[in-house]
């Protein structure tokens, strides 16, 4: 059997059955742009979320009248941790200074207060993967126990809030793309199987009439090859349109979408995804043929 | 070329056909008749395995159709020209492509297709046809097509299942006149037919069936 003969039996049984062909290449295209767009929101929703975790950090508090020397000391121990990213000694005087300034009109609350009450600070910024309430905790006792340390503070409740809401979000948008996938892939397989089904008696004749398993598959696969790389050209296009349409129509107004981020691999991985769920659907729709 | 040896065929619990011995040779023309529901076509379906046989043991050129693995079906149907009672044309392609499956299933090269193709339909007379559509053709004339399909190849047997059954007399003198040309070039051919005037003054075998059970031969 010649490569050309399949193709060309697979491009006319296309344009034959054009309209019904249309209407698989129209639900895999729905059903991939639902399922792409679902991938698009929680990728960016967990893109912000995992933002907020970079201005999080961990303030000690140091004792009164500490010398320089202890002070380096302090540092050089809390730099041995393996969590640690970096550490920044804040002087009490600046501290004071910033606090002043971020009380600029309200300045009336430190009345009465003559000396500055707030001590030194070392301003720690730790790994990303060590950001979890488990992994700060644990830190922060060992913290704790350092000769010189006054206090800790990290915003226990703020780090757990943002910790759950990030979880909250992979834990729906994963269930979501779950749900989403599964039924595009019902809905294509279904669509394609229908395709096929019509085609019963043609593969019943082809195998009287000799041919062999490959022979018959092979038109059939470049078909729902086909069928499927097309539905997943349309679903991109439909995404791209969407994307362009949030950014610059909705994002104008809610200025948080326009920093919505559109992963270049969605380009190819949407087509890919037609392709192979075409295959599948075809596979599976002719199963196996028996003589 | 075909031997059937206490050969059964059962549906659930009807009996298509019972104990049936017979051989056709390499080369022959014969006849299957009977009444309808008589197992004809259950018969020639046993040849080229769209049914296999409950008892019994089956060879066809040399296969024996019991011990024919999988794989090697389409081998033993390449073999094989059959003309369908439902002539299982398909409909969305041309006479000429219709033809021409029989050549591209066997793998023969695009250049002698279209010769090929179009002497098997000069002699079915349907060489003006080429181009139309089975839904096109009235029933002889996609019967006649179907024979072509059988005959392109020139496979080592045909088997015919009710060939003139839709054709006028003369058109199924012709089709008989037809069938005995390609069985003088060595074809082995087997026809089923309910159709007595087919096989009378024919000279050649015919073997009777009444419900299933084998009813003798004679000479048409």
């Amino acid at each position: 059997m010649s490569m050309s003969y399949s193709f060309r039996l697979a491009f006319q049984s296309i344009i034959r059955d054009k309209w019904v062909n249309l209407l698989a290449v129209l639900t895999i295209a729905a059903g991939l742009l639902f399922t792409a767009v679902t991938v698009l929101t929680v990728f960016n929703v967990n893109l912000i979320t995992r933002e907020i975790p970079k201005k999080f950090s961990v303030n000690v508090y140091l004792k009164e009248n500490l010398q320089k020397q202890e002070i380096d000391n302090i540092t050089a121990t809390i730099k041995k941790e393996p969590s640690v990213e970096n550490i920044k000694f804040i002087p009490k005087e600046d501290a004071w200074k910033e606090l002043k300034s971020s009380l600029k009109n309200t300045e009336y609350i430190l009345e009465g207060l003559n000396e500055n009450p707030l001590p030194d600070t070392l301003e720690i910024k730790l790994k990303k993967d060590s950001i979890n309430p488990d992994a700060v905790k644990k830190i922060s006792t060992m913290l704790k126990q350092i000769k010189g340390v006054s206090e800790i503070e990290y915003g226990e409740k703020f780090l757990s809030s943002i910790y759950s809401l990030s979880l909250g979000i992979k834990t729906i948008g994963l269930t979501l793309i779950i749900i989403m996938s599964a039924g595009t892939l019902f809905v294509c397989y279904s669509t394609v199987k229908i395709l096929f089904y019509r085609k019963n008696r043609e593969i019943e004749t082809y195998k009287f009439l000799g041919a062999t398993k490959w022979f018959i598959r092979f038109p059939f696969l470049i078909e729902g090859a086909t069928i499927g790389l097309c539905g997943g050209f349309l679903g991109l296009l439909g995404l791209l349109i969407l994307y362009y349409f949030v950014l610059l129509k909705v994002g104008s107004t809610f200025p948080i979408f326009s920093s919505f981020v559109f992963p270049l691999n969605m380009s190819y991985l949407l087509p890919a995804t037609g392709f192979v769920l075409g295959v599948i659907g075809a596979v599976i729709a002719i199963g196996r043929i028996r003589y | 070329m075909i031997t059937f040896e206490n050969v059964s065929k059962f549906y659930d619990n009807q009996t298509a056909l019972r104990k049936i011995s017979f051989s056709v040779e390499r080369g022959e023309m014969a006849f299957i008749t009977g009444p309808s529901g008589s197992g004809k076509t259950t018969m020639l379906k046993l040849i080229y395995m769209a049914e296999k046989a409950d008892e019994g043991r089956i060879n066809v050129n040399d296969m024996e159709l019991s011990q024919l693995r999988e794989s090697d079906v389409p081998v033993l149907r390449k073999n094989i020209g059959i003309v369908f009672q439902d002539f299982r044309l398909l409909d969305n392609i041309n006479v000429f492509e219709n033809v021409a499956i029989a050549l591209r299933i066997r793998g023969v090269d695009e250049r002698e297709v279209k010769s090929k193709v179009f002497d098997a339909l000069k002699l079915v007379s349907l060489r003006h046809k080429t181009d139309s559509y089975p839904t096109a053709l009235s029933g002889g004339e996609q019967q006649r097509v179907a024979i072509a399909r059988a005959i392109v190849s020139e496979p080592v047997i045909i088997l015919a299942d009710e060939p003139t059954g839709n054709v006028d007399p003369d058109t199924s003198a012709g089709i008989i006149r037809t069938f005995k040309e390609i069985n003088a070039r060595g074809t082995t051919i087997l026809l089923a037919t309910h159709n007595r005037e087919l096989f009378k003054n024919s000279g050649k075998r015919v073997l009777k069936l009444d419900f299933g059970n084998f009813a003798g031969e004679e000479i048409g």
